[in-house]
């Protein structure tokens, strides 16, 4: 009947059925609609959500805590006429720029002092030609390379130039410390000894 | 007109029946009844968590040394004498040195209260330790008090926390360097740090790692005082004070003590008895506290200088350990890797330790095994204290006690490395990881798997006999001094004999998870003294060194 009847019941002749619970209390068959969740399954997904909620607010707070704007001084300076440096290391920048000023016979290297194990600042032994840091006892020879104490590796160089007015211009944000590229420029500033 | 005479009595009578005392102080007339005494814990916010009545060994100093309460009492005083001083305490850079010299030189009773906070802060963590080990040789942490007892470690570790924040705040030099080199070392955590192992391959770098939230910036500054402020001052605290509520309720919990109950055992009123003695702990530390921070004053360094460090720089005594540490170990080694074991390894120890023997009572021979390793671990803690201490004068180089530091030291000899790559190893890593895996798993392995218990005499014996044998070789060939001997004997005997030796006749019985975890422990300890042994001894820098990837041991 119903395959060759399209059509669905009269919505009038529903209101009698409906109207009518008397008839059939409890006996009437619960509609065979299977529910999309069951209960066990929707506790599951609040706890989820609530789980999600957590994670989220933890992942938010820490990415709170990375500011997104820093306040620092800059990393680049004018070090002076080129021309004012003795041979060897100088510790003229040291306390404004915490950096040293090597002049060899052929040019100048810049060394950020910053001690490579925990970021202490060593200190120039010019009778020992060493530096030296005070916090763990690392030892450095003249081109930064470690001999004793922990530091993992040689000092940073940084890169240096040399501006048109012969000054150097010294920038820590650019670092290297492999031999074989250190020693090259941007790391060394070409300057024959006159 | 003549006064009518002054009836004492019956004012206080009046006083104490009108309706104002009754509201804020209830209870009818003491009479000392067990009852008052019980009434006077339950009634009394502030006592009541206390119960009623306690077993009497908790009362005893000798068995409880009252180093849990004197804790308590250091911290109220540490939160009194701090509020104080952040009156007057402003965290920025170009104040906050300024403030401090006002608290000292301008303010009335500003250097007694600077005094108070950093006197107390130092007994504090003097006090937490001698809890802790109280604690541990009573046994007092075994089931069922598992838990406080990591509450405990965790409580510990804010402690120290709590100084390290603090210190950052005079903006000294000792707070500027110290706060470089702890936050240099969280740059150095494995993976997460970007000076770490494997940092730099999962994208770390000087602006997005653990360092920089610490810091709030690449360098101690601006916000680096501000987030240590705010750490110090609110935020640990109140994480402290949300566990030694729970500390303090579980000890309430668990009855004090966990010894055996003797016979005919009476439990006494917590009221007087009890609380007697807290107030006297208490009134003790204070006067203590009070007394010294009369006679001497707080260490105030010179304005930071974020480019130039003082020579020698040290860390306050507490952390000068770690600091000796860091002169042989990497630093995610020593920084990361065994503070971390040491945290873990100490919250691990009840679930490791099943002797159901030595509970609330000193019995060193109940527990021989247990209470060694533990004290041993101690005592190593305060050599390194004393050697980064005493013995490390500028440029952190060895100067004996007796020795000038206007004593030029002549520069150390140069370092080299065991195994690794050319040409930072003198030996193929090929031969070396072999090697030191083959150590190691025998040494797991061997306590263990010897089932019979060997003779300790005859096993130092042999041991120290083949040492001595080596040393003498060595000797022979020029390659040794009778002090690098005596050096070998020494680190090597000690390490046989705690490493193996104790363990072999103690824990061969233990199932093997728990065993696993104590050996790893126990050689994790042992490896601090063979590594001082190696750099004091040979100059060793590394036993293992792969530099590609930032591992060296």
């Amino acid at each position: 009947m119903s395959e060759t009847n399209p059509n669905p019941a009269p919505e009038p002749a529903k209101v009698p059925a409906a109207a009518a619970p008397v008839a059939a209390p409890a006996a009437a068959p619960k509609p065979a609609v299977k529910p999309d969740m069951s209960r066990g399954d929707f506790l599951w997904a609040g706890w989820g959500m609530l789980a999600a909620f957590f994670a989220a607010a933890g992942a938010a707070g820490a990415r709170f805590m990375f500011p997104n704007v820093i306040y620092e001084p800059s990393q680049k300076f004018n070090a002076g006429a080129a021309s004012t440096y003795d041979l060897g290391v100088s510790t003229k920048w040291l306390n404004e720029q915490r950096v040293w000023i090597v002049r060899t016979p052929s040019g100048f290297y810049a060394m950020w002092a910053r001690c490579t194990h925990l970021g202490c600042t060593p200190n120039w032994w010019g009778d020992q030609n060493r530096f030296k840091c005070p916090c763990h006892g690392s030892n450095y020879t003249l081109d930064g390379d470690v001999i004793a104490g922990p530091a993992p590796m040689p000092l940073w160089r940084t890169k240096v130039t040399l501006a048109p007015t012969g000054d150097l211009i010294v920038d820590k944000a650019i670092l290297e410390n492999k031999p074989g590229k250190r020693e090259n420029a941007p790391y060394f500033a070409d300057y024959a000894s006159a | 007109m003549p006064l009518p005479p002054l009836d004492i009595e019956k004012i206080k009578k009046e006083v104490i029946d009108s309706q104002l005392w009754r509201s804020v102080f209830r209870g009818g007339v003491w009479k000392d009844t067990p009852r008052d005494r019980a009434g006077h814990i339950i009634g009394n916010v502030w006592l009541h968590l206390h119960p009623v009545k306690v077993r009497p060994r908790a009362l005893k100093w000798a068995y409880t040394w009252g180093m849990g309460g004197i804790s308590f009492a250091l911290y109220l005083l540490l939160t009194l004498t701090g509020v104080a001083l952040m009156f007057y305490y402003r965290p920025t850079i170009g104040l906050a040195y300024q403030d401090i010299k006002d608290l000292e030189f301008a303010v009335t009773l500003g250097m007694f209260l600077r005094n108070a906070h950093r006197w107390a802060a130092q007994a504090m963590v003097v006090a937490v330790i001698a809890h802790m080990v109280r604690v541990f040789l009573t046994g007092a942490y075994k089931k069922p008090r598992e838990f406080n007892w990591g509450i405990g470690v965790l409580l510990l570790t804010l402690t120290l926390f709590l100084s390290f924040t603090g210190y950052l705040l005079p903006w000294d030099q000792l707070a500027i360097w110290a706060v470089t080199v702890g936050t240099n070392m969280a740059g150095a955590t494995p993976v997460l740090g970007n000076e770490g192992p494997l940092g730099s391959l999962v994208g770390m770098r000087i602006n997005n790692d653990v360092r920089f939230t610490l810091l709030g910036g690449t360098m101690v500054g601006e916000n680096t005082l501000l987030r240590f402020y705010v750490m110090h001052c609110v935020a640990v605290p109140l994480v402290v004070g949300i566990l030694l509520i729970l500390h303090f309720w579980r000890i309430r919990k668990d009855s004090f003590s966990a010894a055996p109950y003797e016979a005919n055992e009476e439990k006494v009123d917590v009221w007087p008895h009890l609380v007697k003695r807290e107030y006297i702990g208490a009134a003790g530390t204070t006067l203590f506290i009070m007394i010294w921070s009369i006679l001497q004053n707080a260490p105030l360094e010179a304005i930071a200088n974020p480019n130039v460090t003082t020579n020698p720089s040290k860390a306050p005594w507490y952390f000068v350990g770690l600091q000796e540490l860091l002169v042989y170990f990497d630093p995610w080694i020593a920084g990361v890797v065994m503070p971390g074991l040491i945290i873990v390894g100490l919250i691990a120890i009840p679930y490791i330790d099943t002797n159901p023997k030595g509970i609330g009572s000193y019995a060193w021979k109940e527990r021989p095994f247990a209470n060694t390793l533990f004290m041993l671990g101690v005592v190593m803690w305060f050599a390194l204290i004393y050697i980064g201490y005493a013995l490390r004068g500028p440029n952190y180089a060895w100067y004996w006690p007796w020795e000038s530091w206007f004593m030029v030291k002549p520069a150390p000899p140069p370092t080299w490395s065991v195994f690794g790559p050319k040409p930072d190893g003198a030996y193929s890593m090929l031969l070396g990881i072999p090697l030191m895996g083959a150590i190691t798993a025998a040494w797991m392995l061997l306590p263990k798997l010897i089932q019979k218990e060997l003779d300790g005499k005859k096993t130092m014996g042999a041991f120290l006999g083949l040492v001595a044998l080596v040393g003498a070789g060595g000797m022979a060939m020029g390659k040794m001094g009778a002090t690098e001997v005596a050096f070998l004997l020494f680190f090597l005997g000690a390490s046989f004999y705690y490493g193996f030796v104790l363990p072999q006749r103690h824990i061969r019985t233990l199932d093997w998870p728990r065993y696993s975890v104590t050996m790893v422990l126990v050689i994790s300890t042992m490896s601090v003294l063979l590594k001082m042994c190696a750099r004091l001894t040979f100059n060793i820098k590394y036993v293992l060194t792969i530099p590609s990837i930032s591992m060296n041991f």
